[in-house]
């Protein structure tokens, strides 16, 4: 049974570890857009610590986060959670408040686009049909 | 697989670091990141999209199974996570700039922290 038990604990860590490591390479590259932009350097050490920082900066995130749901009485968070999760500063909550409207903006195209496609596709549907009874036919 | 990562692993991670490499070091010499203090052979296959990241992150931290997040929050989510290692990274900048160093270290980072900390 201990086994067992340590074999789950094991995997639940690697994959936690992995996990860590996965944010640690997306950190990294961040930053290393933001030293060649500002050209300024950063050591391994920053690095490591920012993606530590952010790692658990995240699990404050979520918590927060299913609490806002749960308190709305949802399961599912949406967007306005995360609006009342950016509202410590000023600047931040109008920068998330216009991203949210960009992205709402550029999902009603992708509906609207999504409603054109099958009529498109109908047609071409029948084209090589046509032709294909076309040629039976000779 | 990480031993330096996390103090209280101890020598755990280092038993299934060989399965792991040996299924990695196919691609793995061509994409080493050189910014990790130790070879992450597993991400140079295939790093994750930052969606299906910043979703795995915050599943892992709920406390009910049932919590779900919507597609827009995520992406919002995703972007709030960007703006602020970008923002971690950019006031270490500076704060590096107003000494007069070379180069952004732990120190700088330690001085910016309690700031952003407070706006996040």
């Amino acid at each position: 049974m201990e086994e067992e038990q340590e074999a789950e604990e094991q995997e639940r860590f690697s994959s936690q570890q992995r996990l860590k490591a996965a944010v640690h390479y997306t950190v990294g590259c961040l930053c290393q857009e933001v030293a060649a932009d500002k050209e300024m350097q950063f050591s391994k050490q920053t690095i490591a610590a920012i993606s530590e920082i952010t790692f658990r900066q995240c699990e404050n995130f979520a918590r927060d986060l299913e609490l806002f749901a749960r308190h709305a009485k949802r399961s599912t968070i949406n967007t306005e959670d995360v609006k009342l999760l950016a509202r410590r500063s000023n600047s931040l909550l109008k920068y998330i408040t216009e991203k949210n409207e960009e992205l709402a903006q550029l999902n009603q195209e992708r509906k609207v686009k999504k409603k054109k496609k099958p009529e498109d596709g109908n047609q071409t549907c029948r084209e090589p049909a046509e032709a294909e009874g076309g040629e039976a036919e000779s | 697989m990480f031993i330096g990562w996390d103090s209280e692993a101890g020598l755990r991670g280092g038993r299934t670091e060989t399965v792991v490499m040996e299924r990695a070091s196919a691609g793995f010499r061509k994409n080493h990141c050189f910014w990790c203090p130790w070879s992450c052979g597993w991400l140079a296959l295939s790093p994750p999209s930052p969606q299906e990241l910043v979703s795995r992150l915050l599943h892992l931290h709920f406390r009910d199974d049932r919590t779900k997040v919507s597609g827009d929050a995520l992406q919002l989510m995703a972007e709030l996570l960007r703006i602020f290692v970008v923002e971690a990274a950019v006031r270490g900048v500076r704060q590096a700039q107003a000494e007069d160093m070379a180069l952004v270290d732990v120190d700088q980072l330690e001085k910016v922290l309690p700031q952003l900390l407070l706006d996040f």
